[in-house]
């Protein structure tokens, strides 16, 4: 680790990550037990303090990055975000499933076009939310960079979440249309528009390149697709077996290209922004990212049995206690209890197993380069009309961190 | 605190200010004084405040209290000290380092806003759904809520046998006579809007329902468990109660729209669902045990009208009191109102009644006892 007081002598900057399992772990299995006993009101302190615990773990040439968001503005945006979301979901979810039930069909004797009709409308009330969804996205993204600080200096993003909205959607549509064939337009484009409303102070990010130099990486998806397009006609023509093989090695390979996408997609777009004069170097590798992922699972697997299995013990001996007469209440309560922990203790130790090791492996392999730039860059005020993650955490997709 | 090296950010531009930082002589303030300063900085040490990084202990990084815009209330300059003396020295003389500085008004704040949302909350779970919900459960047509209760029923029956309604319905004719008169007689005196389809589930649990559109399911266990044919008579004519007032299509209605919401209320933290599911059930039986009560009332008016007496309701309210009584769960976390209340009301209802006869013969009893076998 380079020493803030050395700093580097000229050059690049390393970019690093030097986080414990151990901090991460108590952190997260603190802060989740914290929100388990105060009804997940803690949850937003809990994102806040992992947050600031990774942000003051990563640097660059030494510097430590700072998140300045608080546990209270988002409690804050969650209950504007309720205060309309409550509104708008409740009523429209109930339109949608009286539509839904409008065009029920006779399961016994429904012809499949009804059938089809049916399915339609129930995925339908998922596009009523779906605008919401990508606004959070959009916005959840403004609040982590208006909250981050790098040598005292603000991040930030310009408003434009309804730009991003139907951006988004007809990208989407877009490529649905394409079966596929314009995701690297969506991917591209998309990344673009957040990228050029991104500043660091005074100086604005810019994604350049070019969209078309991402099909490179979309590789691994076509020969996956071409393998399972290969089982299908195995299929067809007759040979099971074949069709079985090709169909698991397909379906293998579609999903580790769909990682190598989302890695040489980010390499590529990392490569082509520039911060004024500044500009980056990403090489994270595919192989490294599957398997810390696989490594994560299979450790996350063993303690989580274990841990199922003393869950189990106690249960079966306040079971036993129970039988002679103790209340049932007891039991329930404990299994509550013990059910919840594990829950907590899952998601702590995804953090630590999984989480933290990926990120940490995208976070070394980036450098900064020509970064004499930075030095002139100045403050920028800061940015309160934010809705601090409400949309997101109320729509269920912030996640932990 | 002995004079020690750190790095300054003036929170002014990105430049990175290699500082020495020492305390001042009158042991008030620490003195920030570098090549890179335009002059020697005095930050007064009550002013000092620490940032939080939550683990991160290799160093200390300091800044300024300061009223404003800041979302912190910070100061945007930054002193980073690694130096370990200097830094136990801060943190052993300095316990407010990593004082909060709550702004003024922040709790007006936080009661307005929440007060905002639990208004919200509150008025769409028990006022704008429930009303929403009476208004459309009462506009389906009839043949849509039918089509909706086979679907449910179907469900049902995946969920409770993992098979289709035709392997989990028990197949016996004379039984399904049985049933069938028993409905009848039941129906006969009184003013329908459902036409009733009623099967019995070859299940052990002493439970029926029923869903939208006429749909009633009796489970065997349920029929094991009677004594006599007029207590299942009692649970039919209540669950026809259900139907006739609309009460699972509206339930349904109701609760898709106010799950949604408390999942959303209650967020994406880990066991959120649990949570949600609980609420969900709370807020369900705040609703049934009314309809509950409703449906009674339409029972006992209905096996008053079909001669059958209520006696059979009485003890079968007696029955799952001994069997379930002594479980301890509170009552409002079931979706039934204190059985021996409802046994109590049934009683008295059918001390009243007179010239009543069972609901079905003897033999006919027997059939629909043997109707899974």
């Amino acid at each position: 680790m380079t020493s803030p007081l050395t700093g580097s002598a000229s050059g690049d900057l390393n970019v690093n990550y030097n986080g414990t399992k151990k901090e991460m772990f108590g952190l997260a299995f603190k802060t989740g037990m914290l929100t388990i006993v105060t009804f997940g009101i803690y949850r937003f302190w809990q994102k806040t303090r992992l947050r600031r615990y990774i942000w003051s773990r990563a640097n660059v040439g030494g510097d430590t990055f700072e998140y300045t968001g608080t546990g209270l503005e988002k409690l804050l945006g969650f209950l504007v975000a309720i205060v309309f979301l409550a509104v708008y979901l409740g009523i429209i979810q109930m339109v949608l499933f009286f539509f839904g039930m409008n065009i029920m069909v006779d399961p016994e004797n429904a012809s499949p076009a009804q059938v089809i009709g049916q399915i339609l409308a129930i995925y339908i009330s998922f596009f009523a939310v779906l605008p919401f969804l990508l606004f959070a996205v959009y916005r959840a993204r403004r609040y982590k960079l208006a909250r981050t600080r790098w040598r005292g200096i603000r991040f930030a993003m310009e408003k434009g979440a309804w730009g991003y909205v139907w951006r988004a959607i007809g990208h989407g549509l877009l490529t649905l249309v394409t079966l596929g064939i314009m995701l690297p337009r969506q991917t591209y484009y998309l990344e673009k528009y957040m990228t050029d409303r991104s500043h660091f102070g005074s100086a604005k990010f810019e994604q350049t390149g070019e969209w078309k130099k991402l099909y490179p990486a979309m590789k691994h998806i076509a020969i996956g697709l071409v393998i399972l397009v290969g089982a299908v006609a195995a299929g067809v023509s007759g040979s099971g077996a074949l069709a079985g093989i090709l169909g698991f090695v397909g379906y293998v390979w579609l999903i580790i290209g769909s990682i190598y996408y989302s890695v040489h997609s980010f390499k590529y777009l990392t490569n082509n922004k520039t911060l004024e004069d500044v500009r980056f170097n990403a090489d994270p590798s595919t192989g490294t990212v599957i398997s810390k992922a696989i490594l994560g699972a299979i450790i996350i697997t063993a303690i989580m049995a274990a841990a199922a299995l003393i869950f189990g013990l106690v249960m079966g001996l306040f079971g036993a206690f129970a039988q002679e007469g103790g209340s049932p209440v007891i039991l329930i309560f404990i299994g509550l209890v013990g059910y919840l922990t594990l829950l907590v203790l899952a998601q702590a130790l995804s953090l630590v197993f999984i989480t933290q090791p990926i990120l940490a492996h995208y976070i070394d392999t980036l450098t900064v380069l020509n970064p004499d730039g930075l030095n002139m860059i100045h403050q920028r005020e800061a940015d309160s009309n934010l809705d601090a993650d409400g949309f997101a955490d109320a729509l269920d997709i912030g996640g932990a961190i | 605190m002995q004079e020690t090296q750190a790095v300054f950010f003036d929170g002014k531009t990105a430049g990175r200010i290699p500082v020495t930082v020492s305390l001042g002589p009158d042991r008030l303030a620490l003195f920030i004084t570098g090549d890179g300063l335009p002059e020697p900085l005095r930050w007064p040490l009550g002013e000092l405040r620490g940032l939080h990084s939550d683990g991160a202990k290799h160093q200390v990084i300091l800044t300024l209290r300061q009223e404003g815009d800041d979302e912190l209330a910070r100061h945007t300059a930054r002193l980073v000290l690694e130096d370990t003396v200097a830094k136990e020295w801060l943190l052993t003389t300095r316990p407010d380092l990593f004082r909060k500085d709550v702004p003024k008004g922040t709790m007006k704040k936080i009661a307005k806003f929440t007060g905002m949302a639990v208004g919200a909350t509150v008025l769409m779970l028990f006022v704008i759904l429930p009303a929403m919900a009476n208004t459309l459960a009462a506009i389906i047509p009839i043949e849509r809520e039918v089509a909706f209760g086979k679907t449910v029923v179907a469900q049902i029956a995946r969920v409770f046998g993992g098979v289709g309604i035709d392997e989990l319905t028990c197949q016996g004719e004379e039984g399904q006579i049985a049933l069938q008169v028993m409905v009848d007689r039941l129906t006969e005196n009184q003013d329908m809007t459902y036409t009733i389809s009623s099967r019995v589930f070859d299940h052990p649990m002493v439970n029926a329902f029923a869903a939208p559109g006429g749909q009633v399911v009796v489970m065997k266990g349920l029929i094991d468990s009677a004594d006599s044919p007029d207590e299942v008579a009692a649970v039919l004519a209540h669950e026809i109660g259900h139907v006739e007032s609309r009460d699972a299509t509206r339930n349904a209605l109701r609760s898709s729209g106010s799950a949604g919401l408390l999942t959303m209320l209650i967020g994406d933290f880990t066991g959120g669902a649990v949570m949600a599911i609980l609420g969900e059930q709370l807020l369900s039986a705040s609703y049934t045990r009314e309809a509950e009560g409703q449906a009674d009332e339409f029972a006992l008016e209905m096996l008053q009208n079909a001669n059958v007496s209520a006696d059979g309701m009485a003890r079968f309210f007696e029955l799952l009191d001994e069997t379930y009584g002594e479980s301890a769960l509170p009552a409002y976390l079931s979706t039934h109102p204190v059985t021996l209340e409802r046994a109590q009301r049934a009683r008295d209802f059918a001390e009243t009644q007179s010239a009543t006869s069972p609901v079905i013969s003897d033999s006919q009893w027997q059939s629909l006892k043997q109707i899974c076998d």
